[in-house]
């Protein structure tokens, strides 16, 4: 065994299994021991990652004659050693059925559903009409903010999520109520840094205002079940279960004044 | 990349976050009951309500309602009917949720010591809770083994001695004679557990989960516990064990997982299924399709009956044929359940609009698909279309034979052809059990009407309704898009690149080998000639 790990072919065919055991599982499975969230990545990201682990693997190995020619030594004897014809025989067999069998199972006709290419945060309007309204998205503010006690929007904002949202997004604001699994997309979790942690309050309203039927047709809006809350809620609504969900998911608003003097906004 | 580094990086921000807090020390219990109360306050008040009553603003959108902790009645004990749960049963609740209900699990986003002191907070709320008194588990034997001998007793046992089927039914899909007038002990009508999808059992679907409910009873239900009866020498612990491992063998071995695809099996040599129940169906694997209440359009439907349906399709090349099952325990309009239908409207109707239609209302189902093959991703608006993409819709009904064809460019603009139909359909409603088989020609001459395409995905939504249980119109189950696929034969043209990549390698491979012994022969001439020169 020690013998083998010594042999820089050894060695890179154990950092690539190696590589391979952190892509595929690592990352699904490790993060989650520690409570944070995580999910497998899709084959063609493993296997671009595994290519990039292969180039740094074969640039470390021909970086010295000597072993490089180390590394060689094991592949040019099973093609040339009298000893190892077995091997070779078998392998000139093996390798064109792995081949078939790989180009059959790219070529066979599949059962599947077709990929949706869907952007999950579209680009938003300028200005939406709301129940008669005309609000200019780029420069609206959450008015509660500015006005009245927070605890007040907060508890609203939580009649507002309780009566309304939490079938999908759930009690913990993750995405997991007990019909997010009808749904496809799944609900969005609010927990995810990656939603409305990243998104500006204005942005948010819009989103919730205009539901999936308001999205852009590079959102897939004829997938999302979010429904068009202002159909349901009043504009204050709206703006309290806002508050409701940064405070509840302990996230803050993303505003334009952290974009380093950006400032002004059309 | 980068959402994996933030990824890591999260590990690290926690590594340090829970270093701090074991460097900090347990909490004392004074700490305890503040952090339960700030814990209970922020994240179960909403449905439990402030006074724990189980009237918080989300309650009245849920069936059953959320629990009233002053009542300290918990479903899933480890203890007698009757006694307290121990600090473990209430954990375990909190952790896992209640399946099969509004009740999430807490495990993965509330800390452990959060949760340790939402329990003792949980246990303020009532008095009957003392520091004196202890409940105490009880024992529970070790699990039997199961065999069909010890599934047919269970079976037996079930129908004939414990009763079950009383409430469950012959099959266990909740259709017993007594299951329309079942109420909690809040007086809300509450279903018998459907037993055929064990994945969404109060408390767990393993059979040590069923034994130990059987044996504990979920208290503030219906359901009762056992234990008399095998004090009383009705039946034995063993027999208990059997019942259990009988209601195990009523859901799948795995709950089913979820797939986007329907199969439409390619039936080339042997007929289509003719009927509903036709045995070939038995042949061919279903797709469990989940369902959720309607809630994008008012009025809204927070209580459906139907969570999901099973889809099997299957096709010749001329005619397309689809079976969809699903529970449901009565055939509507059912006069016994006028009861059952008028509580369920009550108690479901918070804010929502007109209300529901008096009469008598049906069992229905739609199976709709976009009214043309959609070119590139855009579809028909997954709730019965838009006026842009117009669906194409089946509709069944319980209280009318046939079905029939129709279109929608929006929900509540459904308009059906009454004339020049193409479709055909059977229907049985058996132990609790729908099942409705649609059979169509794959083309037809109605050019307004999809023409099924073999070997592409096709749209496929479903919709059902339980007219007993007070739905109709928007008030129903809905699922977003899924897609049949009709099997193609598979054309041997696909074997050819197979075949070509076969012979290049190996090609490819005798050169390289070749031209690699070729030089070793050479090298190894001179090596060998070099000491003779």
């Amino acid at each position: 065994m020690g013998k083998y790990l010594k042999h820089p072919l050894g060695q890179a065919g154990v950092v690539l299994f190696l590589a391979y055991l952190l892509f595929d599982f690592g990352i699904a499975y490790i993060p989650p021991l520690f409570g944070i969230a995580s999910a497998p990545i899709p084959n063609s990201v493993l296997l671009q990652y595994l290519i990039t682990v292969s180039v740094g693997i074969l640039i470390w190995v021909s970086d010295n004659e000597a072993r490089w020619a180390e590394f060689k030594e094991p592949m040019h004897r099973v093609m040339v050693d009298p000893d190892l014809k077995t091997a070779r025989n078998s392998l000139m067999v093996l390798i064109p059925i792995l081949v078939a069998l790989m180009t059959f199972s790219q070529v066979r006709p599949t059962v599947a559903a077709p990929t949706t290419l869907r952007s999950i945060h579209p680009a938003p309007p300028g200005r939406i009409d709301f129940q008669g309204t005309t609000l200019e998205l780029g420069s609206l503010q959450n008015p509660l903010r500015s006005r009245g006690s927070m605890e007040e929007h907060y508890e609203e904002g939580k009649r507002v999520y309780y009566e309304n949202c939490i079938a999908c997004h759930g009690d913990g604001l993750d995405g997991q109520g007990h019909y997010a699994h009808a749904f496809s997309p799944v609900p969005v979790s609010f927990q995810d840094i990656g939603t409305i942690a990243q998104l500006t309050e204005s942005y948010v309203f819009w989103r919730v205002a205009k539901g999936g039927p308001g999205l852009p047709n590079e959102g897939a809006p004829w997938n999302s079940a979010m429904p068009a809350w202002e159909d349901f809620l009043t504009q204050d609504e709206i703006w309290s279960v806002i508050i409701f969900l940064y405070e509840q998911a302990g996230h803050e608003p993303r505003t334009f004044e952290e974009e380093g003097g950006e400032g002004e906004v059309e | 990349m980068m959402a994996v580094m933030t990824r890591w990086w999260a590990v690290a921000v926690w590594f340090a976050a829970a270093s701090a807090a074991l460097a900090s020390g347990s909490l004392s219990a004074q700490d305890g009951d503040a952090l339960g109360q700030v814990t209970y306050e922020r994240w179960c008040a909403g449905c439990h309500g402030l006074d724990g009553t189980g009237d918080g603003p989300g309650a009245g959108y849920m069936l059953p309602r959320p629990r009233d902790f002053t009542q300290a009645l918990y479903q899933i004990r480890t203890t007698a009917s009757g006694d307290l749960p121990t600090d473990d049963d209430i954990l375990a609740i909190i952790d896992r949720g209640m399946p099969g209900t509004t009740m999430p699990g807490w495990e993965a986003l509330l800390s452990n010591d959060e949760r340790e002191a939402l329990v003792q907070y949980l246990k303020t709320f009532s008095r009957f809770f003392s520091a004196d008194e202890i409940p105490q588990p009880l024992e529970f034997s070790r699990a039997t083994r199961s065999n069909a001998d010890v599934l047919a007793e269970g079976e037996r046992l079930f129908r004939e001695v414990a009763d079950c089927a009383a409430c469950h039914g012959d099959g266990g899909r909740g259709d017993g004679e007594s299951s329309p007038a079942l109420v909690d002990d809040g007086d809300f009508p509450i279903p018998a557990a459907d037993l055929t999808e064990n994945w969404l059992f109060n408390g767990g679907g393993e059979a040590e989960d069923i034994y130990r409910r059987l044996l504990t009873g979920l208290d503030g239900t219906p359901m009762p516990s056992l234990a008399d009866v095998i004090t009383a020498g009705v039946i034995t612990d063993e027999q208990l064990w059997a019942i259990a491992h009988y209601v195990r063998s009523l859901s799948p071995d795995n709950p089913p997982g979820i797939t986007e695809v329907v199969r439409g099996v390619l039936f080339e040599d042997a007929p289509l299924p003719s009927s509903v129940d036709d045995e070939a169906w038995d042949e061919i694997e279903g797709a469990y399709l989940p369902l959720a209440g309607q809630i994008i359009v008012m009025p809204r439907w927070f209580h459906p009956r139907v969570d999901g349906v099973w889809v099997q399709a299957a096709h010749d090349g001329e005619t397309v044929a689809v079976r969809v099952s699903w529970s449901d325990p009565n055939n509507s309009p059912d006069p016994e359940w006028a009861d059952w239908k008028s509580q369920v409207i009550a108690l479901m109707q918070p804010k929502e609009g007109d209300p529901p239609d008096e009469g008598p209302t049906p069992d229905q189902l739609v199976v709709q698909f976009p009214m043309q093959m959609p070119e590139g991703m855009e579809r028909p608006f997954f709730l019965r279309g838009d006026n842009r993409r117009p669906v194409y819709i089946w509709q069944w009904q319980s209280d009318r034979d046939g079905a029939l064809e129709g279109e929608a460019r929006g929900i509540g603009t459904e308009a059906f052809l009454s004339g020049g139909q193409d479709l055909t359909v059977d229907a049985s409603h058996a132990d609790g059990q729908w099942q409705v088989m649609f059979t169509r020609p794959l083309v037809t001459e109605d050019e307004n009407d999809l023409d099924f395409v073999i070997g592409e995905a096709i749209p496929m939504a479903l919709f059902a309704w339980d007219g007993d249980n007070g739905e109709s119109g928007t008030r129903g189950a809905v699922s977003s898009w899924y897609f049949l696929f009709l099997e193609e034969a598979t054309p041997a043209t696909v074997f050819v690149a197979p075949a070509l990549a076969m012979i290049l390698t190996a090609a490819l491979g005798f050169l390289v080998v070749g031209r690699a012994q070729k030089r070793e022969r050479q090298s190894g001439k001179i090596k060998s000639e070099t000491p003779n020169s």
